[in-house]
């Protein structure tokens, strides 16, 4: 029985030899064909058209009219765009921390459980499937000043009325704490199927040498889990800048722009009147890029780990 | 294993197994409550009628548990047809996507080629694309192919998820390299050894992504409703948008339908949390 | 990090190699053939043909529309597809369909400032006389720069107080009469009275719309946009919107509901349902819900007179596209749901207004007793309320005019700033938008 198990992207790589090496070299491309046959058409494509916009102005997405950079000058003059951008930066700091420290603590939570384990591993897992736009609708009703349940529950600990959606401060902590409500099920189960594949062997022989559960955790589970770590942290990352649909219906970016996001600005752009595809589209332009660049350095550094 | 004479693979320093167990079940149960009372909201506020939901303070148990809710939004529209395409969207979607993902991933995690690291940005990039700059682009695409208004036209676009290709490179990345190896050895030829070796060890990474992918597709409302035109390809998340843009909103019906549009995707769930739990069974070579 | 560093450069390389292709390809213009109008069209030369009517419902309307869909295919022996979304969705979905090269052929909108290039000029198909049959507000809306017809009234709405008919019995305090309206400060004066009388806890509602501000507006003598541009009057909005902005910060209005959903419209509907203010301003729509959900006496009332009276009109259209694969039969189906009788049909089912000069003349019956007295004061309402209004609603720049009010009005309730620099504001706002909308 092998004893450890080294991820794949420290060793180097594999030798190829014996026969049909030619099928070999074939392989790779043939499995990613069909995958990357329907992105090229379906999303990548669509997104260089779509990019491309981001050069014109036009009211209609039929008629175009080029305008080389304006709507990039226009839009970071704009000091809503920037406002926006704050709040966007803002959430998705505070997103991706809380949900992956959350994630991961109740992945170790669960996992170690023993009675009603199946339970509490669904139960994380229900608000992820509600519709976004009923999870604002709902949370909408249960944060209400005066009357929500969640206030009138605080009221029972003495605590006074919280503007949870009123006020610019509270209401982007809401958005913050209903966006992780729905998520965080999400990652658990990511971080959940990552925990399964360390082996449980490695924690006996840890014990037996005297660790105490602590360092159990930093130094095996923590290390271990890294891989699954870096998923969560880079969909939480774009999940986060992507934020829209139950801000939307939960606060509508308000009160007055307090939790307006960069994706609001967009589709506020693109589909409300007066439209402004060119707008809309160089906003995405920008989000994207932004996105990208995060990521990739989120990427690197973990790849740099990975292979110490 | 090896049996243990006392197991108490605990976390506290005294190693006590009650005093963490009693801990570590109230953190979670609290953290359950927290998970679940606005899910119980919702499901009583179905039961309830627009006046009982417009009541300030709100009462927390409606007046009857009748279903007149529910009976409503039902006949309010064409419910069974857009039954019908959510489920065989969800499942064929699924099912492409399962296949179309693990074949990709495997290539991106177990293989060394010229353009590796460059399609792998790029499946990366493609989820940070927002969804809204792309949508008429990507109708005349599907115009152009003639998959307009088809269930065909609502599954195959979105089926390569790229977050999908990710998590499950991600997961494949610790599976040894000495099974295929040893694979290859025996004659297998790349695509057997995919198929008989590989993809078992994937199960709780595919289940994952499985899980993803039907609570993606059934609760989809932007690309299903760019592609269908008529009504006997809507599907129902489509429809429960239509309540929300009412001049006067029917809130009770929009949760009714809510309600019922969540039970499937819990069941399913519920039906792949064994394939989680199943892990790796064996470490090292088989 | 040398590694790293040509992977990158490849990386930059491949997608700068990928812009540089597109941006050859500058996106591709479609073009629509201008349909020619048919010189008289016989009526059987439609039969077996199929129509597309993409269409939004507000719920009760939609009984009505199938009913008289119905009839229409029976007329011409055609089929109607019925498409049903939600408007936001609808703008999408259409948008989408004509870059497709897939236009609907018939569309119900609610504003026509997304579409106006597409749609059908319909008094070739319609005879020239067919407009007059409308009455000149809503008319002025679909009419555009070389006068012809490019969508036809459906239907109108009309926005007025509602009243809580019982909490006033109980405060004692006495109802306008219909044909001597109040001035604002006599119904506010009567509002907070049934509030410290009674106890509940606002005097006044209304929705969360640029739209219902225009009214107040238009009863203080002003208007946002109009065929002359910005029309706004700063004085005036101050004077008209200082009432309402203080009554929110005293809590005789709901200000939660107002700072919180951002800039999507939120009806108070539910404020005036549970009981907790004695008047309401909205709309017509309401009536429908009121009647059947309703637990004590209500009415509706007309509206307060400051410098003017009467209030601020809406409204929907039903149009053709340029576009559309059968032009003749588009054009007769949009002319048939709007005659007299079918009018009368889709009114009384949705429980909105008609836009026919002969049915406003003569009066439309109404399902109960109560919906036709709630009805008749919309109705009187529609005599007293401005023309310009309806120029107002009509106008490309007023959606963006209308959600930047209540931007502004937010922002002073917020206390972020005052409504002198918000009105201001506004109007700079509006130059730009009329400007940015202008054909």
């Amino acid at each position: 029985m092998t004893t450890t198990l080294i991820p794949l992207s420290s060793r180097p790589p594999m030798k190829r030899r014996g026969r049909g090496t030619w099928g070999l070299r074939l392989a790779p491309y043939l499995f990613l064909f069909p995958n990357m046959l329907i992105f090229g058409m379906f999303t990548i494509w669509p997104a260089i058209n779509g990019f491309n916009m981001s050069t014109y102005a036009s009211s209609n997405g039929r008629t175009f009219k080029p305008v080389g950079m304006d709507n990039y000058t226009t839009i970071l003059s704009d000091a809503q765009f920037w406002a926006v951008a704050r709040n966007t930066v803002i959430y998705a700091i505070a997103f991706v921390l809380i949900s992956t420290v959350l994630g991961i603590a109740l992945a170790v939570l669960i996992e170690k459980q023993k009675r009603f384990k199946v339970f509490f591993r669904s139960v994380f897992f229900i608000p992820v499937l509600i519709s976004p736009v009923v999870v604002g609708l709902v949370w909408g009703w249960m944060l209400e000043r005066q009357n929500g349940i969640v206030n009138i529950g605080l009221s029972w600990f003495g605590i006074g009325e919280v503007p949870w959606l009123v006020d610019n401060g509270w209401s982007m902590v809401s958005v913050i704490g209903v966006g992780v409500w729905m998520q965080v099920g999400f990652y658990m189960l990511i971080l959940l199927a990552g925990l399964q594949a360390i082996d449980p062997t490695l924690y006996e022989a840890a014990r037996m040498d005297g660790a105490s559960p602590w360092t159990q955790f930093h130094s095996i589970t923590l290390p271990l889990l890294q891989p699954s770590v870096v998923v969560v942290v880079v969909l939480a990352t774009i999940h986060g800048f992507q934020s829209f649909d139950f801000i939307y219906t939960l606060t509508g970016g308000g009160p007055v722009g307090a939790t307006t996001l960069i994706v609001q600005y967009i589709y506020e752009n693109g589909f409300q009147s007066p439209i402004r595809y060119g707008i809309a589209s160089a906003g995405g332009v920008l989000l994207f890029v932004v996105v990208f660049l995060i990521t990739i350095v989120n990427w690197l550094i973990s790849r740099k780990q990975e292979a110490v | 294993m090896s049996a243990q004479q006392n197991p108490p693979r605990t976390w506290t320093s005294l190693g006590n197994v009650r005093l963490s167990d009693a801990l570590r079940g109230v953190v979670l149960t609290a953290g359950a409550l927290l998970a679940l009372i606005p899910v119980l909201w919702t499901v009583l506020g179905a039961f309830k009628s627009p006046t009982e939901l417009a009541a300030r303070p709100p009462a927390f148990l409606p007046d009857s548990w009748a279903l007149t809710n529910f009976t409503e939004a039902l006949t309010r529209f064409d419910f069974g047809t857009y039954l019908r395409n959510s489920v065989l969207v969800t499942i064929l979607a699924t099912v492409l996507t399962l296949a179309l993902n693990s074949m990709a991933a495997y290539a991106l995690a177990k293989y060394n080629f010229r353009g590796k690291n460059f399609l792998f940005v790029l499946t990366l990039a493609t989820i940070m694309i927002p969804l809204q700059v792309i949508l008429i682009p990507v109708y005349q695409v599907v115009a152009g192919l003639g998959l307009v208004n088809t269930l065909w036209g609502m599954i195959i676009p979105a089926a390569a998820t790229p977050t999908g290709v990710f998590l499950l490179r991600q997961y494949m990345l610790s599976i040894p390299d000495e099974l295929i190896e040893a694979a290859r050895v025996d004659g297998s030829g790349e695509f057997r050894t995919f198929l008989q070796i590989v993809l078992p060890l994937c199960t709780p990474a595919l289940a994952v992504v499985a899980i993803f992918s039907v609570m993606w597709r059934w609760n989809d409302f932007l690309w299903p409703l760019i592609v269908a035109q008529s009504a006997d390809v809507y599907t129902l998340p489509v429809a429960l948008a239509r309540f929300n843009a009412e001049e006067t909103v029917p809130f009770n019906l929009i949760l009714a339908m809510s309600v019922v549009s969540i039970i499937p995707v819990v069941i399913i769930y519920l039906f792949f949390q064994k394939q989680i739990a199943t892990g790796i069974a064996n470490t090292g070579g088989k | 990090m040398a590694r790293l560093r040509t992977r990158l450069l490849s990386l930059v390389a491949g997608l700068g190699s990928v812009a540089l292709l597109a941006t050859a390809c500058a996106p591709g213009q479609t073009t629509g053939d201008a349909p020619k109008p048919g010189e008289s069209v016989d009526p059987a030369s439609f039969a077996g043909q199929t129509l597309n009517y993409v269409y939004f419902t507000d719920g009760p309307d939609e009984k009505g529309t199938r009913d008289l869909i119905g009839q229409f295919e029976q007329k011409y022996d055609v089929k109607v597809n019925l498409e049903i979304l939600a408007f936001s969705d609808l703008v999408k979905s259409v948008q989408a369909r004509l870059t497709g090269g897939n236009a609907p052929d018939v569309v119900r909108l609610s504003s026509l400032s997304e579409f106006r290039d597409d749609l059908l000029p319909l008094d070739p198909y319609t005879g020239a006389d067919f407009k007059n049959e409308f009455l000149p507000g809503p008319l002025s809306a679909v009419t555009n720069d070389q006068g012809e017809m490019i969508a036809v009234p459906s239907d109108l709405t009309m926005n007025a107080p509602f009243i809580n008919v019982d909490l006033f019995n109980k405060a004692g305090v006495p109802l306008p009469d219909e044909n001597k309206p109040w001035t604002w400060d006599e119904m506010m004066a009567a509002a907070k009275q049934v509030k410290d009388a009674t106890g509940v806890p606002y005097a006044f509602a209304m929705d969360k719309s640029g739209h219902r501000l225009s009214t107040i507006l238009s009863e203080y003598g002003t208007t946002l946009v109009g065929p002359a541009g910005n029309t706004l009057d700063t004085a005036a909005a101050e004077a008209a919107l200082g009432p309402i902005v203080q009554m929110m910060k005293d809590d005789q209005m709901p200000r939660d509901f107002w700072l919180g959903s951002g800039t999507k419209y939120k009806g108070a509907n539910e404020i005036f349902l549970a009981g907790d203010t004695p008047i309401y301003l909205s709309g017509n729509w309401q009536v429908g819900q009121f009647s059947q959900n309703a637990q004590f006496n209500w009415a509706a009332a007309p509206n307060p007179c400051a410098k003017e009276c009467g209030g601020f009109p809406g409204g929907k259209f039903m149009a053709a596209f340029k576009e559309s694969k059968n032009p003749a039969l588009a054009a007769e189906f949009v002319k048939f749901m709007n005659s007299a009788e079918s009018q009368t049909t889709f009114v009384t089912a949705a429980g909105s207004l008609p836009t026919r000069v002969d049915l406003n003349e003569s009066g439309v019956k109404y399902a109960d007793a109560k919906t036709q007295a709630a009805m008749d004061v919309f109705a009187a309402e529609l005599g007293r309320t401005p023309q310009a209004d309806f120029a107002t609603n009509g106008h490309p720049a007023f959606s963006g005019s209308a959600t930047e009010l209540v931007n502004q009005v937010s922002a002073v309730v917020a206390g972020n700033t005052d409504l002198h620099s918000a009105m201001a504001a506004l109007s700079t706002k509006i130059d730009g938008l009329v400007a940015e909308t202008k054909h």
